[in-house]
């Protein structure tokens, strides 16, 4: 038997290396004295993949449920905040529990939704509810009516033959080019002189679309044959209700995925709000509200529940959306990368 | 208009080669380019008139108010322009407010009291007097701008190892592609906010790790301001680094998913045939990957680097959130653009504003130029 095998590969192992040569090929990795067939490698590689990816995976979640698991931290007592700092999968002293369930199972959100904001830093009137009226101000009107006004553009770029098109065009791709902080103080100025310091400066600018919106949807417009829109003009149809008729339903992938991006955005912007708006007036949005809710919370008052909550609350409506038009979003940022 | 009757005399000489063409049709060609020209236009207008109007318009202000001396206390803009052009705005020194960029601390020490009203202030007084004299807070700013730089090479590493692992042949990547795109979407401010509580001194981080690290500030715990006044090192440099560290991470980890679809999409892209043949060639996967993936992938990386620089450069709501008071700039994190908006907004020293966000724009436009010159030259 040992005869046979020096004679097969003309070199003796120890057994300690013959050993470790069976425990690689069983774990799909070839060496001198095993092979390891092709298939258990691949499972292998496999698992590891899962692995490392489930890792990243709770990596990118975790925060999350903390946030979670905190906003039913029970946090008005005197040890509330050391429970909350010391929370890893679920407070000890959560308000399902039997000593603090009389302030019911879901203080912290009743306590934001009531209370969270009646605090000397805000308009006296001010409450929850106004900070996302406004969000959704800010967020709904701007996008619906920008996405409309840059499909007309892109439209108009993609599928029109006019003179001076393309100078027109890199004229405005040239703006994406002049950073937003460096024209900051002109356009607080400008505003200021328009009277537009309270909501109007989240709105107005807005309502006029942008370019990044526009040179996507032309992408994506290039892509689609323009024999139906010959068909049409043959027909006799006007450029209006071409673009009606037919772009906006042909082009409604590309749309509602730009403008879904856009709300996202828009829904988070703080640094607008803290710009242009008054910390103190009515028109903050949600974001910029929870910021002077939470430097509150450090200073004098012990309300990180309920700020927890209100986090909670900012993130919850844009991850539904993102959870239902996953498909389309991530299908337009690869069209994106893949167009570079 | 001129080109249209050009367009038209074009038509008109092909009518005369092709004398058989009936003079309607030219009629109704010269009518469609009108409408086309027209259309177009209408089209486009409300793009253009919201570009020229809140972009080149707010940029032309912003380069003529950085020359003068206007604060929002002074009225209009409009009016100050006006006197400016009419030359009754009594500017002495064009380049007054750039020369401030430069020269801040030479020209006003006492700027680092920090006590008296909303000045610029190191967060902690007396690390401003140690190194006030080297530094301005422009210079401090951009120094912290670009140590946050760090993460974008860190990101894509990190992004390119998992976009690799989704793109393996197996089921479910998808679902791990939308995972990790979450945190991109959700809001800064909530995900600041659990963040802080979770680098707390005695939150979950530290107790993880078995470490003490101060990571939020000063005083927090002080094991590595002792660790660093024994080797005769500032809290500038020790805290300053932890706690810029924390920004790092969060904007790592925020922006991870963005650039995993972006090289999932490019990795989607590669050609496979190429890839085949340097297999069967006996290429090993790791040569593979250098050799025939990576210079398909060369593109998006490239666009990847560009725009994560310019977004870099204008980093403003993370440091602001984590550490701002939002009564001053704390110039131990705060990014440039803190500059501009305390300058040019809170503070209303518009003209001041205008100009750090003109050297902004300077420097933003020289590092891209940059990139694209080490691009072409890369090419040849």
């Amino acid at each position: 038997m040992e005869n046979e095998k020096t004679v097969n590969e003309e070199k003796q192992y120890s057994s300690f290396r013959y050993a470790l040569g069976a425990v690689l090929a069983f774990f799909g990795i070839s060496s001198r004295t095993h092979r390891a067939s092709k298939k258990r490698a691949r499972l292998v590689a496999d698992i590891l993949t899962y692995v490392v990816l489930i890792l990243g995976a709770f990596v990118m979640i975790y925060p999350f449920w903390w946030m979670l698991a905190g906003s039913f931290a029970y946090t008005a007592d005197r040890w509330g905040n050391q429970y909350l700092t010391q929370l890893v999968w679920w407070p000890k002293n959560s308000t399902f529990q039997v000593e603090t369930l009389h302030h019911g199972a879901f203080y912290n959100y009743a306590e934001l939704f009531v209370g969270g904001f009646k605090a000397s830093e805000f308009n006296p009137s001010f409450n929850y509810w106004r900070a996302v009226l406004n969000n959704l101000i800010y967020s709904v009107v701007p996008v619906v009516v920008g996405v409309i006004t840059s499909a007309m553009a892109a439209f108009s770029f993609a599928k029109i033959e006019w003179v001076g098109r393309n100078k027109v065009f890199m004229f405005l791709l040239a703006a994406i080019m002049v950073p937003g902080p460096s024209i900051m103080t002109a356009q607080y100025v400008m505003y200021s002189s328009f009277n537009m310091l309270n909501g109007l400066a989240l709105v107005i600018p807005g309502l006029f679309g942008s370019i990044m919106t526009a040179f996507f949807i032309r992408q994506f417009l290039f892509g689609m044959p323009t024999s139906i829109i010959e068909a049409a003009k043959i027909d006799g149809a006007g450029y209006g209700r071409i673009f009606v008729q037919f772009i906006l339903p042909l082009a409604m992938p590309a749309i509602v995925a730009q403008g879904l991006l856009s709300f996202m955005g828009c829904w988070n912007n703080y640094m607008g709000s803290y710009i242009f708006i008054n910390s103190r007036s009515q028109w903050v949005n949600l974001p910029h509200a929870m910021y002077i809710m939470a430097s509150i919370s450090n200073k004098y008052v012990n309300n990180q529940g309920p700020v927890i909550a209100a986090s909670v609350m900012c993130v919850l409506p844009v991850l539904i959306l993102f959870a239902v038009f996953q498909k389309m979003i991530i299908g337009s940022l690869m069209l994106t990368g893949s167009k570079e | 208009m001129e080109e249209i009757t050009a367009a038209a005399a074009e038509n008109a000489g092909e009518v005369t080669v092709a004398a058989a063409v009936p003079p309607k049709k030219k009629r109704h060609i010269n009518q469609q380019k009108l409408q086309d020209n027209l259309w177009g236009w209408v089209f486009c207008v409300p793009l253009i008139v919201g570009t020229v109007l809140f972009v080149y318009t707010a940029l032309v202000i912003a380069l003529i108010l950085s020359f003068g001396h206007y604060t929002t206390a002074q009225g209009s803009v409009w009016e100050y322009l006006g006197r400016m052009f009419s030359g009754k705005a009594n500017i002495s020194d064009p380049f007054y407010w750039y020369k401030w960029v430069f020269c801040e601390n030479e020209w006003s020490s006492s700027i680092w009291a920090g006590s008296q009203g909303t000045h610029v202030s190191w967060a902690y007084p007396e690390i401003g007097e140690q190194i006030g004299t080297t530094v301005n807070a422009a210079g401090a700013t951009l120094f912290n701008t670009v140590f946050y730089m760090i993460g974008i090479p860190i990101g894509m590493v990190l992004s390119m190892f998992f976009a690799v692992c989704m793109s393996r042949d197996i089921k479910g990547g998808n679902v791990f592609r939308v995972l990790y795109y979450i945190p991109c979407v959700a809001s800064t401010i909530a995900i600041i906010y659990t963040f802080k509580l979770l680098f707390k001194y005695d939150g979950l981080i530290n107790k993880m790790f078995g470490s003490s690290i101060p990571w939020l500030k000063l005083g927090e715990g002080d094991s590595i301001i002792e660790m660093g006044a024994a080797q005769g090192i500032d809290p500038y440099w020790s805290q300053g680094l932890v706690s810029k560290l924390v920004i790092v991470i969060m904007s790592v980890w925020k922006g991870l998913g963005g650039t995993i679809i972006l090289y999932v999409a490019g990795l989607s892209g590669v050609n496979a045939a190429t890839k085949e043949a340097a297999q069967i060639d006996g290429a090993s996967n790791w040569t593979t990957f250098w050799r025939v993936t990576m210079p398909d992938l060369y593109p998006v990386i490239f666009y990847n680097i560009v725009t994560s620089v310019i977004g870099g450069m204008q980093i403003y709501a993370e440091p602001e959130l984590f550490f701002g008071t939002g009564a001053g700039v704390d110039l131990m994190t705060a990014g440039y653009v803190s500059l501009i908006w305390f300058r040019g907004i809170r503070e209303g020293n518009a003209s001041l504003g205008a100009a750090y966000g003109m050297v902004l724009a300077l420097i933003i436009l020289v590092l891209t130029l940059f990139q694209f010159w080490l691009d072409s030259r890369n090419k040849d």
